[in-house]
């Protein structure tokens, strides 16, 4: 168990002349036994962060401590870590019990029926017992996976580290794995570090998820801090499916003037924006409502472009002016109940809650008025 | 491996393309065959012809046409019995030097090609040490001959080092074996370095880190995890090197004396053989040719593939 | 070189700037509690330092990995470039004969001018360039043109390729054996071939300026293999969709090859030219073993041969030594261009 430090963690790599930032300064402390999920676009440098801080990477900048122990020129052996790979990196040559053994017999002193007893009870607590004697290549993926996790787990090292483990499996086993996962890291209370691409995985498996983009940290908080106070408009339109949806906006007195609506907004808000005035509206698609008829500045007379049924839910594609060319119109992105029946060409009135918008610095991107947690989701413990 | 060769086919593809191939049989199909047939002909036929020859007495070679098999009459394996009396002994000094030769320097060229491959280090700084390995690859060996003689002769006098085993009764000609052993490593080195290396370089990097993680040393990393897998280029470097040592004439003739020598090579006397004041005795020739030729010949047979991929790299 | 002492203090250094910490972690004192401006725990042990600088100027792995490769690295070094700079040297002094060891106090270049005199050397060397350009070019052409139709999706295609190939396995000793035998002026198969066309007999071998050609034709019947592998090779990394690709869009067969297929066997025909030229300048097994002598047959002399045979039967050591770095030198001219383009490519 242990606590890890990232202090101004900077990567560079040289590529002919050119020097390209790879991970820049990003600083994050993750608690012992915490549950922290990395997440962002391919190429945001989320794997060479996870691998800085296995060692496979140097450091070009920043200090990486270990329970307060500086280990940026430790080797990745002498680190105590153990790791995931997305391609599960299992030895082909040994059977299922000597890719576990393989980690305790290299890292420690432990006498051969210890490492057997360890191999088999972490067999057992993943349900690969049966398999032990066989070849990875007779295995399944998710056989193959738990393997690897198992490789992880019987080294009972300080540190997990995960590299987008689940990412080759069908996303019915996802799904089972995601919670088995979680189940695994709760029991074993080891400090975890996981890198994902996926936000449903972000959103559901972390104590708290790492936003990363272009190298650079964006927000790191709880999953749902991130998805209601976001830190800035990367965050709040990489996070959540579908999107939320922008308007760019003008500030004008109490007004915010977009391209073909305004929409007025209270002094509380108006407070947060202070002096800037090119702004952008952010509204998440479930926190419209389609109303009967317009009744305040807040509701917009629109027309359903596409409606895509989901089973559960609708997502409604609306627009603001019924003969424009749906192709270049301004298109508002709404979720609604799965009962509602609206079909295509049918005029609609939207409503957009002055209690869940966001408002962002355009030029910044930073977010300068939120929706407030409390309001967004009263029965959830907040951290 | 799997991405390197795309279309190796499974079998289903296999009766696909044959099902395919009857199909659709034209004359311009024909006309390929025919063609791949006399490529093969080509081929073939020196090596068939000397074969034939080396049955043939004195007359039937004059006689009969070359590629022609010899009939009853001209049928004789008197040849082949004076060839391999006068090939045995070359044969045996061959493989002293070959085998041990071969052996060594896939060993080595194998540990060479993970320390330049494996472990995380500049890749510029690489790039020169292997540059500097692949040129060697290709140098003409007659640029370091008169050195080569000049280090065997004055410098390292194996004659001498070795003297308690010329006290057991060895000839000491045999100095020249361990001398062939020793350059034909030291030159070995840069083809088996580049072979095992572009096997390496198709290793799961995520293994080797996730070997690493585990807490293993490079050496370990080598030990446990990298040689057992090396396995099938240790078959492409080995049947490689072994045809190359076997068949070179350059060094054996610069390293061992002469043909006379009871420490000859067998392609030294082979380079001989048959050629006489009379003439050249050309059955004779063939059948040495052939008997010399038995061991690459059937490592070629039996291992076709290796053979392949060993050349194409 | 003051520059570089400094690069190399600094590199020597664990942290640039920071000497006090230095000399307190020289001097054996333990500092106790994170020490915020060194980033590294201070080592105590100056070679233990030495080995992390290398590391960080190198690598991480660099000290760690240098057992594996740098004993034979030096082993081939030693052997390879050692010995060529001592052939240079040699071919720098007069020695000959039975002396025991060159005499290195007079260096010159007499055997250079030497060479350039001697007819036979430049005979030699144009020799060895017209067999290199056709010996290369023809193998290519013909191993390309095997390639093409191995790869039309044939049947027995195994079968072809390993009879192909099959010469390839061969010794020049032995290979030179089977073309005395085919260019016997009586009753070999190459006079009877032409015969049959009324034309003949040649004689092969003792035409001066018939010999070299023939000597090529046998060569590149035992290496038009290895090129046709290495194409095929080659072939084979092209998507299937290309053919198909280039066939919707009309294109005939013969187009086809031309412009979409072998424009992508460059690299193929790169690194396979490489390593024919390189065989053509080591084709001395060869010539040797058709006379069974130092002495090719005349009109087939090349600079390989005339190296060893000036040196190892004339005796004349430093002037072999001077052929052999001439030949060392048109090596290097194929060579060096090969390797900085595989360097370009990322291929080393």
């Amino acid at each position: 168990m242990a606590t890890l430090e990232l202090d101004s963690i900077t990567k560079t790599f040289q590529d002919g002349d050119e020097e390209i930032v790879a991970v820049d300064d990003v600083s994050m402390s993750i608690d012992d036994g915490e549950f922290l999920v990395v997440v962002g676009p391919s190429g945001c440098g989320k794997s060479t962060t996870l691998r800085m801080v296995a060692g496979l990477e140097t450091i070009t900048a920043g200090t990486l401590s270990i329970d307060d122990r500086v280990v940026n020129d430790v080797k990745s052996q002498d680190r105590d870590i153990a790791m995931v790979f997305q391609s599960y990196a299992l030895y082909p040559h040994m059977s299922v019990r000597q890719n576990m053994s393989f980690g305790l017999e290299e890292s420690t002193d432990l006498p051969d029926e210890e490492i057997n007893r360890l191999v088999s009870e972490t067999g057992e607590m993943l349900g690969i017992s049966n398999l032990l004697d066989r070849r990875p290549s007779d295995l399944s993926g998710g056989q193959q996976q738990r393997v690897a996790l198992g490789r992880a787990i019987v080294r009972d090292p300080e540190v997990f580290l995960m590299d987008e483990p689940l990412s080759n499996l069908d996303a019915k086993l996802r799904a089972e794995m995601r919670t088995e996962l979680q189940r695994l890291q709760n029991d074993l209370g080891v400090t975890t570090v996981y890198v994902t691409h996926d936000q449903t995985e972000a959103m559901t498996m972390g104590d708290r998820i790492a936003i990363l983009d272009g190298g650079e940290l964006q927000q790191i908080a709880s999953p749902l801090k991130c998805y209601h106070e976001p830190a800035n408009q990367f965050v709040a339109s990489f996070l959540g499916e579908p999107s939320m949806n922008f308007f760019d906006v003008t500030l004008d007195g109490n007004r915010l003037v977009g391209d073909v609506f305004d929409y007025p907004v209270a002094d509380e808000v108006r407070a947060n924006l202070g002096q800037t005035t090119d702004l952008v509206l952010g509204i998440r698609p479930e926190a419209i409502e389609l109303v009967e008829r317009k009744s305040d500045a807040h509701e917009f007379e629109m027309t359903v472009d596409v409606v895509e049924p989901m089973g559960d839910e609708n997502t409604v594609y609306l627009h603001f002016d019924p003969d424009a060319d749906p192709d270049v119109a301004e298109t508002l992105v709404a979720t609604i109940d799965g009962f509602t029946r609206v079909s295509e060409g049918d005029s609609v009135v939207a409503r957009i809650p002055e209690d869940a918008i966001h408002v962002f610095d355009r030029l910044t991107g930073e977010a300068l008025h939120n929706r407030s947690m409390e309001d967004a989701a009263d029965q959830v413990d907040l951290v | 491996m799997s991405d390197t060769k795309p279309r190796t086919d499974g079998g289903a593809t296999t009766t696909a393309r044959l099902r395919r191939t009857l199909d659709r049989m034209t004359v311009e199909d024909a006309g390929l065959y025919v063609v791949l047939l006399f490529a093969a002909l080509f081929y073939i036929v020196p090596i068939e012809s000397g074969l034939v020859t080396s049955f043939k007495t004195g007359t039937a070679i004059i006689e009969t046409a070359p590629f022609a098999p010899p009939g009853p009459s001209g049928f004789t394996f008197e040849k082949w019995q004076t060839a391999i009396d006068a090939l045995l002994r070359g044969m045996g000094n061959s493989l002293l030097y070959a085998v041990p030769a071969t052996v060594i320097s896939a060993i080595v060229g194998s540990i060479t090609a993970y320390g330049l491959t494996i472990p995380t280090w500049k890749k510029s700084y690489k790039a020169v040490v292997l540059m500097l390995i692949i040129a060697g690859i290709f140098i003409p060996y007659q640029a370091v001959l008169v050195p080569l003689t000049q280090f065997w002769s004055q410098w390292a006098q194996l004659d001498q080092v070795l003297s308690f085993v010329w006290a057991l009764g060895v000839s000491n000609d045999y100095a020249g074996i361990v001398e062939l052993v020793i350059t034909h490593v030291a030159y070995g080195i840069p083809i088996c370095t580049l072979l095992f290396r572009t096997y390496y370089k198709t290793m799961s990097e995520e293994m080797i880190e996730s070997a690493r993680l585990d807490g293993a040393t490079l050496r370990r990393v080598y030990r446990r995890i990298v040689l057992p897998l090396s396995g099938p280029m240790f078959a492409v470097v080995l049947i490689y090197q072994f045809t190359q040592i076997w068949n070179d004439l350059l060094f054996t003739l610069v390293l061992v004396s002469t043909e006379s020598s009871p420490a000859a090579p067998v392609v030294l006397i082979l380079a001989g053989l048959g050629t006489s004041l009379e003439g050249q005795d050309f059955a004779l020739r063939m059948a040495g040719a052939f008997f010399a030729a038995l061991p690459t010949l059937a490592v070629y047979i039996f291992f076709g593939e290796e053979f392949a991929e060993g050349v194409a790299a | 070189m003051p520059d570089f002492f400094r690069r190399l203090h600094r590199t020597i250094s664990p942290s640039s700037g920071d000497d006090e910490s230095e000399v307190r972690a020289d001097g054996g004192v333990v500092s106790d509690g994170p020490t915020a401006d060194a980033p590294t725990e201070p080592d105590r042990d100056a070679t233990a330092r030495l080995k992390a600088a290398l590391d960080r100027r190198f690598g991480s792995d660099f000290m760690e990995s240098s057992i594996f490769w740098l004993p034979p690295f030096l082993l081939m070094g030693l052997f390879v470039y050692g010995a060529v700079i001592w052939n240079l040297l040699i071919s720098l002094t007069d020695y000959q004969r039975f002396e025991n060891a060159p005499d290195y106090s007079d260096l010159d270049f007499e055997m250079y001018t030497r060479a350039l005199a001697d007819s036979g050397f430049i005979d030699a060397a144009v020799n060895t360039l017209i067999l290199l350009l056709l010996f290369t070019a023809g193998t290519l052409m013909v191993g390309l043109l095997l390639a093409i139709l191995i790869d039309r999706g044939i049947r027995f295609e195994n079968s072809f390729r390993t009879i192909y190939l099959l010469p390839m396995s061969l010794s020049f000793v032995v290979t030179a054996q089977f073309w005395l035998w085919i260019y016997n002026y009586n009753n070999g198969i190459a006079n009877s071939v032409i015969g049959t066309f009324g034309l003949g007999p040649v004689s092969w071998l003792g035409n001066q300026d018939i010999v070299l050609y023939a000597i090529i034709f046998a060569l590149m019947w035992q290496f038009s293999g290895y090129a046709m592998v290495v194409y095929l090779a080659g072939l084979r990394a092209i998507p299937r969709e290309h053919y198909e690709a280039a066939k919707v869009d009309g294109a005939s067969t013969l187009k086809m090859y031309w412009r979409v297929i072998i424009p992508q066997l460059k690299g193929a025909t790169i690194s396979a030219a490489v390593v024919l030229m390189v065989f053509g300048m080591k084709a001395f097994d060869f010539l040797y073993s058709l006379t069974g002598g130092y002495r090719p047959p005349n009109g087939a002399d090349i600079l390989a041969t005339k190296m060893v045979r000036e040196a190892y039967a004339n005796l004349n050591w430093a002037y072999g030594a001077a052929i052999a770095i001439v030949l060392f030198g048109m090596a290097l001219g194929v060579i060096g261009p090969y390797l900085v383009y595989e360097y370009r490519r990322d291929n080393l």
